[in-house]
């Protein structure tokens, strides 16, 4: 390692050691890192450019070596939390929807491959920042037990119009591998990268075909519905009407995580974090795409038990 | 010089906190008949008080005068309470109280009679009141909430209310007191001036003196030409329980007859215990129960709106009680809601810097080195 790329590492290193990321994930921190640097480039770039940090430098290359860092450390920390969240999914259903058995660690270690793959690049790893995030706080598990116990909207289009002959873990495993398989747009062989992606994070719903095809390449042992799900997370609600209820469910826990912070601390009058994300996408549905009707029983849930 | 300041304004409140306790000890005192001795050190402490607190003011007052902003201290920063609670009470209540033990209760209201001992206690006790008006100053001091606008609110209206009432009380003792409206005082007068009548009347007969002083036990000692013709009770009595104000005289020729003061005195305080017992607890309620409702529905949904036109990534929702919809603050809370927020986070998503934990500051000490 050169003397320059030691001097990122270390500079990022302290980054990333602020107390005020402790709690969040990997991708949310190195998210953070590269808001910050973007945000304070003004004020950084005289001081990193100086003698001390990297002298003769321009700002834009100081911030590749700054990014190239970043991510060498933040997959260093990733890799051991992806493979114990691949892990924690029951892909026990894979088996049921392919009506033969590909073996559960199979499905495991190809979703791995193909995320690791992906993770190399920027935008994959944006748009995979929430749905991780989703995974690693658990947020799948309480919004589908609710779901479960009310039997209502959600329940009706993941169990009736779905049509998803699972049982309520397989189903709560099946919305994890969709958000697993969230950054699949930008598998290449689809075209360019995140082509047709809105500012909305969504992409259209016929680019959306073309990643399904390139995907299904790699994922061989995934069954159509899963992968599906996978990709149409990415797809606005209002332009596919047809999306699966996996796929709206996990886009809307997908965003929600995206700046989520566990144990944030609520102030007095204030509404709780989850309420009061809901009722915020609730007023933005048709901008983010979401499902309005996904969104209400989400936000009565989170209402009714102070989330 | 901020330390100074501090620590002179921790012996201010320390200071307001004792005063209270005496102002309820001195008025208990009396009413439970506790010895002169014990209340006369209650009356030095109050004397001391009032040096004090008078002292406090005139210094206030002129620090504020040397920064030309007297108006300023005087009107909005509770001057005329500093004022109220300090000057008046050393010159009518506790001033003249130490003058009477210090010359002796005859010389200062002896010579006018019983009339003018009455005139005199009344004046203190209108007075007296004024001490209540320290409750404020002790409660101007309590930070009960994080709220700024919260307490100068709560502190406004404790202060309306308890300055009506000690207000009201004095001007109305006063109009009464013009207006010749019966009361104690004025039934005691009454009462002592007949058994004056009646004493002289039974010149030097010993029986029927006997006969007067076993019926009337307001009357202390009896005295013509200089020789004791009756005395309730023993000297030891008469140094160990009364004080200055405990006792009053009316002479008519060579005959003075001391009456016992201390039922009226007695009845003063129970009153006096009365008010001070609703404006504490008038105080308190403000602080219990108003301030935190104050807070709940005009300064936390102010906060929580300011938090989240200022912070980037601050987007919680002011909680909106139904009962409360209607009010401004609410249906301003609304609008934050249901308009604004969605409206942020719409134009947040092409913004890099929506959220940011780590703020320059965290890096000083890196980019120092």
């Amino acid at each position: 390692m050169s003397g320059e790329q030691e001097k990122a590492s270390a500079f990022v290193s302290r980054l990333l050691a602020n107390p005020a990321l402790a709690p969040l994930t990997p991708l949310q921190r190195e998210e953070q890192i590269i808001q910050f640097l973007h945000a304070n480039a003004a004020q950084l770039a005289p001081t990193l450019g100086s003698q001390a940090f990297f002298p003769g430098k321009s700002w834009n290359q100081i911030v590749a070596l700054l990014y190239h860092a970043l991510i060498g450390i933040v997959d260093q920390q990733l890799r051991p939390d992806l493979k114990s969240v691949i892990t924690g999914v029951q892909f026990g259903f894979v088996n049921f929807l392919r009506q033969q058995s590909a073996g559960s660690e199979k499905v495991r270690l190809q979703i791995e491959q193909f995320l690791l793959g992906l993770l190399s690049q920027m935008g994959a790893r944006r748009s995979f920042t929430g749905a991780f995030a989703a995974l690693r706080y658990g947020i799948v598990d309480k919004y589908i037990n609710a779901i479960w116990t009310r039997k209502s909207y959600t329940h009706f289009e993941l169990t009736k119009v779905q049509r998803l002959k699972l049982s309520k873990d397989d189903i709560k495993a099946m919305i994890e591998a969709t958000l697993l398989l969230m950054p699949v747009v930008h598998v290449a062989g689809a075209g360019t990268n995140g082509q047709g992606e809105q500012v909305t994070g969504t992409v259209q719903a016929q680019f959306a075909d073309k990643v399904f095809q390139a995907a299904k390449k790699q994922l061989i042992v995934l069954p159509d519905q899963v992968l599906k799900s996978g990709v149409n997370a990415n797809v606005s609600y209002l332009e596919n009407r047809f999306i699966e209820a996996t796929a709206r469910l996990s886009a809307v826990f997908a965003a929600r995580c995206r700046n989520y912070q566990p144990n944030v601390r609520v102030d007095r009058g204030a509404d709780s974090p989850d309420k009061s994300w809901l009722s915020i996408a609730r007023r933005n549905y048709k901008f983010y795409g979401f499902d309005i009707k996904i969104l209400d029983e989400l936000y009565s849930i989170a209402a009714e038990n102070g989330w | 010089m901020n330390r100074t300041r501090a620590a002179l304004e921790n012996v201010v409140i320390i200071a307001i906190v004792l005063v209270l306790v005496q102002t309820f000890l001195e008025d208990l005192a009396v009413l439970a008949n506790w010895t002169w001795d014990v209340r006369r050190v209650l009356m030095f402490t109050g004397f001391a008080f009032d040096i004090f607190f008078s002292i406090e003011f005139l210094s206030r007052l002129y620090v504020a005068f040397i920064n030309r902003r007297t108006g300023v201290y005087f009107w909005y920063e509770r001057g005329w309470i500093d004022l109220l609670a300090s000057v008046p009470l050393l010159l009518l209540s506790s001033g003249p109280a130490v003058m009477a033990y210090w010359s002796g209760s005859a010389t200062v209201v002896g010579f006018a009679g019983i009339l003018n001992v009455l005139k005199v206690v009344k004046a203190i006790r209108i007075a007296r009141i004024l001490r209540l008006l320290r409750v404020l100053k002790i409660f101007a001091r309590i930070r009960n909430t994080d709220s700024v606008m919260a307490q100068r609110h709560v502190a406004k209206i404790s202060t309306i209310s308890v300055a009506v009432v000690v207000v009201a009380v004095l001007l109305l003792t006063v109009v009464f007191g013009f207006a010749n409206v019966p009361s104690l005082e004025t039934d005691y007068q009454t009462r002592t001036l007949e058994i004056l009548d009646r004493i002289e009347a039974a010149g030097s007969d010993a029986s029927e003196l006997e006969t007067i002083t076993s019926f009337e036990d307001s009357i202390v000692l009896v005295q013509r030409g200089g020789t004791t013709l009756f005395s309730r009770y023993t000297n030891e009595v008469l140094a160990h329980s009364f004080g200055p104000a405990d006792y009053g005289f009316g002479e008519r020729g060579t005959l003075r007859v001391f009456f016992d003061l201390r039922p009226v005195n007695q009845e003063q305080s129970s009153t006096n215990l009365m008010y001070f017992g609703v404006i504490v607890l008038v105080v308190v309620a403000y602080m219990v129960l108003y301030s935190p409702h104050f807070a709940l529905t005009v300064s936390d949904p102010i906060h929580i709106m300011s938090r989240g036109m200022n912070e980037k990534g601050y987007n919680l929702e002011v909680k909106v009680p139904p009962l409360y919809k209607t009010d401004e603050v609410y249906k301003l809370s609304g609008l934050y809601n249901e308009v604004y927020l969605p409206l942020k986070d719409r134009t947040s998503g092409s913004d890099d810097t929506d959220v940011l934990d780590l703020k320059l500051d965290d890096i000083k000490d890196i980019l120092n080195e």
